[in-house]
């Protein structure tokens, strides 16, 4: 999923050449972002468009040769002078008559080509590591496509060149973006370009164009760029009065590994070079504020938002003249509406995370850490987005519960962190699902891990407080890769435990018989409850389910089961089993689960810790791939001895049927379930809010 | 209440940052004292306001912005170490606005992002009007003009400034014979209608003492002298005729609960230059003093993205 849409999209025609572009966003002013050296697309500026395009109108283009472009033939169809036509192509058809321009290596001279043909057209260039060859030489030039080692094995070279371009540790998503977008292409293609006629051509040609241009520059540079040395940074800079920025440490693709930082300094730029529209801003005097808290509870399951609404009903009790602001997605938006919460406006603005997670998840199987790994947009987008609130308005607290790109991103930029911040999870490590047979899955999960480890090493205070919803106890004890310690012992050296947090009190189920009257189900006979979540994964775990059901009846006939479909599933479109009534809502459910002999649920935390709390007998699958419910609800699970697990995929009727069974005649034993974790856990927030 | 410390608040031997120069620009005889801190291409101007206090009003900008930029300040003519005339007419605004130029030129400035506080606002107004190629960049902090908002009458019009007053209390204490007995007093009457936000002793005793480096006669001249706006009947340009000369970026800063200047002044101002204005909400007249890290912040960030549109 992209964390935004393109709002226009078109082709731009050159001598019969189609240049695929993309707009986003409206305003007075524009940002042109260049087309590169076409091992990349348009895709490129994804860190960058979504938080640009609040902003600012922004215009992507994906270069001849890559992308949805065309892909001419031979050396001059890529030469530079035919590149800075294309991009005055997609500016005549945007209807854009001037824009600032934001170029990477070779699009640098394209810019300059652009504006020496209409120099009122590029009205700002920031230039990311400028590919202005002549400025100073390449001590070790990288090797080209058509180098005999790389004969035949194109794949091979955009290994090698994605490789080299990112030498900064935990890249390996930016990598795989990279060799993605090359693979779009091919050695012909990249072979052409690479022999294409070059504008400027000579030092002269270029020294004159470079003091010729005469709109604000900025240079970006990382100092270990192996493309370009950057030394051409630093000439470009001079030559055009422009401003040099050196980023410590950074690699050729600043943009793709650093986005916040480089979002931030375009926008600056672009804002200190534009004349902004009268505006009145207001800064009120520290004094007068009223104590604030903003509120960042992740959209994956309802499970957090019940538990932050318990934590935040008690910190209204310890620090009463609080007022909190909650920046969330549906469907957590809505309870929090239904229950009366202020939802930042600024929520509308965020990047679906939901709806990547359900593009994601196919027959019981979601491959969590896939499907995390490939949000990476998603996260960066919302990132910038809090970045944006909270410099609006002064908080005096941030709370995230499991809002892993607010945490990501400020450890990867500290400096951003202006308020007490705490963290809450219930999950603290990536682990594999299947390390034999996928060792890249291992090789990355461990990675990911080695980056957390890092960051909370080194930046000890962007996180003021860490919170781990449960006892260590509860936390598998796996390693979290080579070298790396294991996840308890980690945990208990990085989080302070607060018990589990059930958003009810437990004593108001120990009656089941007194619940099943009241909710009309009445006593006497054995009562079945299925419910697998609001999604349509949950569909063929429901089919099997109804046809377990129907072996239970051989064995058990007046047993009832009520199976509750949920909103994206249709009664209709499941079997009809005698004594089995098909819902497809119920309000309360979980008082429906809590009055049942067996539950059948998938794996997700809160249901079934909720059943744990209610004491009652369930058989739970977690989906297939999802490291979380496979490792640490499963091992949490086991520490309170509860549930019964099975797997979809090694399941069938008779099996299930004899699990419900068994389950119905069985009496729980649970390890009781402590008290308390929402007052507790609004305690160490009120320290941070109150003396 | 506490009870100002009057003279015992005014400035100590020691200052953060001592300037680099320092001299004597003379106009008509008149000297003004400068001085000149820091170095680099882009100058920035603190200009003096009423001259009830001196360009120590300053002192908690200086040494930042002198990190970044020139900077110059000067005394107004009447306190501070520059001379007092005694004419009314030597402290019209005319006089005021070529003060500015005199120490721009004396300094060897072609052009400055110049900061007007109150009556400075009103004489950058002018200046910036007069003379677009002499100032790069304006700050207008709540700007002391006269624009018909439909405002109440400010409190310290309402009494009679050289009739002898039964009362001495709130703003009958603006008058010349109570000035004479007690400047002192008025002084810190005045500053503490200045600084409406609370806890501001310091910034009261500062002020006060400051007050008390120049004498009741002086200060009276300065009132009676003639301004734009004061209803004299002259014919002279309107705020938005000044307005529309000025080419330089402008921007507006203005404390919400200002008592002595509306701070729907300071947004009319905004809209007639078509700038930006940033509000200090919860702020008095002197933002510059009572809250110094905001306003520091917002003028480098001006200085620097007006330094940056020239480049």
């Amino acid at each position: 999923m992209r964390a935004r849409e393109p709002d226009d999209t078109g082709y731009a025609v050159v001598d019969g050449v189609r240049t695929y572009y993309e707009v986003f966003g409206t305003g007075p002013t524009t940002l042109l972002m260049m087309g590169t050296f076409p091992v990349v697309d348009g895709r490129q500026w994804k860190g960058q468009v979504p938080y640009l395009a609040r902003h600012f109108r922004v215009v992507t283009w994906d270069p001849r040769g890559n992308g949805a472009s065309d892909r001419p033939t031979g050396p001059d169809a890529y030469a530079d002078e035919v590149y800075a036509r294309d991009a005055a192509a997609v500016l005549d058809a945007t209807g854009t008559d001037a824009a600032f321009v934001v170029a990477l290596c070779s699009g640098i001279k394209w810019s300059l080509l652009l504006a020496t043909a209409g120099p009122k057209r590029v009205r700002g260039l920031v230039a990311i590591a400028p590919g202005v060859h002549p400025l100073a030489p390449h001590p070790h030039p990288l090797q080209t496509v058509d180098q005999q080692q790389w004969c035949g094995d194109f794949a091979g070279w955009v290994d090698y060149h994605s490789d080299v371009l990112l030498p900064e540790p935990h890249s390996s998503k930016v990598f795989e973006d990279l060799v993605g977008w090359s693979l779009q292409t091919d050695a012909e293609v990249i072979g052409a370009r690479t022999h294409a006629p070059l504008r400027p051509a000579t030092d002269d040609e270029t020294i004159e164009m470079s003091r010729a241009l005469t709109c604000p520059v900025l240079v970006l540079h990382g100092s270990e760029d192996t493309c370009q040395p950057p030394e051409r940074g630093r000439r470009f800079a001079e030559l055009t009065g422009g401003q040099f920025v050196v980023l410590d440490g950074v690699g050729h693709l600043p943009h793709g590994r650093h986005p916040v930082l480089v979002n931030t300094l375009i926008r600056e730029f672009v804002d200190m070079h534009t004349t902004r529209s009268p505006q009145r801003s207001a800064w009120l005097f520290a004094r007068e504020r009223k104590r604030r808290v903003l509120w960042v509870c992740s959209p994956i399951g309802l499970g957090h938002v019940l538990r932050d609404l318990a934590i935040a009903r008690s910190l209204r009790e310890r620090v009463p003249d609080l007022e909190i602001e909650w920046l969330a997605q549906p469907p957590v938006s809505g309870v929090l509406r239904a229950n009366g919460e202020i939802i930042h406006p600024a929520s509308a603005e965020l990047a679906s995370e939901s709806a990547h997670w359900e593009s994601e998840a196919t027959h019981h199987d979601l491959h969590a850490f896939y499907a995390f790994r490939r949000m990476d947009e998603i996260l960066c987008a919302n990132y910038m987005l809090f970045d944006d609130v909270v410099r609006e308005t002064p908080y005096d607290l941030w709370v995230g519960d499991e809002s892993w790109e607010v945490d990501h991103f400020l450890h990867e930029n500290p400096e951003r962190k202006i308020a007490p911040y705490a963290f809450l999870t219930d999950v603290t490590g990536f682990l594999p699902i299947d390390p034999d047979n996928d060792p890249r899955e291992a090789e990355l999960c461990a990675d990911y891990n080695a980056e957390v480890i890092e960051h909370l090493d080194r930046f000890p205070y962007v996180r003021d407080r860490s919170m781990f919803i449960g006892d260590f106890a509860e936390l598998p004890d796996a390693s979290l890769g080579p070298g790396l310690p294991r996840v308890r012992e980690w945990s208990e050296r990085i989080y302070s435990s607060v018990p589990y947090v059930v958003p009810f009190d437990p004593a108001a189920y120990r009656r089941p018989a007194a619940l099943r009257c009241r909710l009309g189900y009445g006593t006497g006979y054995p009562l079945y409850v299925a419910a697998v979540g609001g999604t349509s994964v949950g569909r063929d775990l429901l089919e099997l389910t109804a046809e377990a059901f129907a072996l239970v009846r051989t064995e058990q006939p007046d047993a009832r089961m009520v199976m509750v479909t949920g909103p994206r599933l249709h009664v209709d479109e499941l079997p009809d089993v005698e004594g089995m009534d098909k819902r497809g809502y119920v309000p309360d459910l979980f008082e429906h689960l809590a009055c049942a002999d067996v539950a059948v649920v998938q794996g997700g935390l809160s249901t079934t810790m909720e059943l744990v709390a209610a004491r009652r007998p369930f058989v739970y699958f977690p989906l297939a791939n999802h490291w979380e419910q496979q490792h640490f609800v499963a091992h949490r699970l086991d520490h309170y001895r509860a549930g019964v697990r099975m797997q979809y995929a090694a399941t069938r009727p008779p099996d299930l049927a004899a699990a419900m069974v068994a389950a119905q005649r069985s009496r729980p034993a649970y390890r009781t379930v402590r008290r308390g974790g929402a007052a507790k856990a609004a305690h160490q927030l009120a320290t941070l809010l109150r003396r | 209440m506490l009870r100002s410390a009057g003279a015992r608040g005014t400035v100590g031997p020691v200052r953060a940052r001592e300037p680099d120069r320092s001299g004597y620009a003379v106009r008509s005889g008149v000297r003004l004292y400068y001085e000149v801190f820091g170095a680099g291409p882009v100058t920035v101007l603190l200009l003096p306001t009423w001259a009830i206090v001196h360009s120590r009003t300053w002192k908690l900008q200086v040494p930042y912005l002198a990190r970044h930029f020139r900077v110059v300040t000067f005394d107004p003519r009447g306190n501070g170490r520059s001379d007092r005339p005694s004419d009314p007419d030597d402290y019209a605004d005319a006089e005021l606005v070529a003060d500015a130029l005199a120490v721009l030129d004396e300094t060897g400035t072609d052009r400055a992002v110049c900061i007007g506080l109150s009556m400075g606002g009103r004489v950058l107004l002018q200046l910036a009007a007069a003379r677009p190629e002499r100032v790069a960049g304006a700050v207008f902090v709540a700007p002391a003009l006269r624009i018909d908002l439909g405002l109440p009458v400010p409190a310290r019009w309402v009494h009679p400034f050289e009739e002898e007053l039964d009362s001495s209390e709130g703003w009958a204490k603006y008058n010349v014979h109570h000035w004479r007995r007690d400047l002192g007093d008025f002084a810190e009457f005045f500053f503490r209608e200045l600084f409406a936000e609370p806890h501001s002793t310091k910034q009261v005793d500062d002020a006060v003492g400051w007050a008390l480096q120049t004498d009741p006669e002086t200060l009276a001249a300065t009132h009676r002298a003639p301004f734009l706006g004061d209803g004299s009947g002259r014919s002279e340009p309107t705020v938005s005729d000044l307005a529309a000369r000025v080419r330089c970026p402008a921007l507006v800063i203005h404390g919400s609960v200002d008592r002595i200047v509306d701070h729907r002044t300071g947004l009319a101002l905004a809209e007639a230059l078509g700038c930006p204005v940033e509000v200090f909400d919860g702020g008095g007249h002197c933002v510059h003093a009572r809250h110094p890290v905001r306003f520091n912040l917002l003028v480098r960030q001006f200085g620097e993205a007006v330094a940056g549109a020239r480049a």
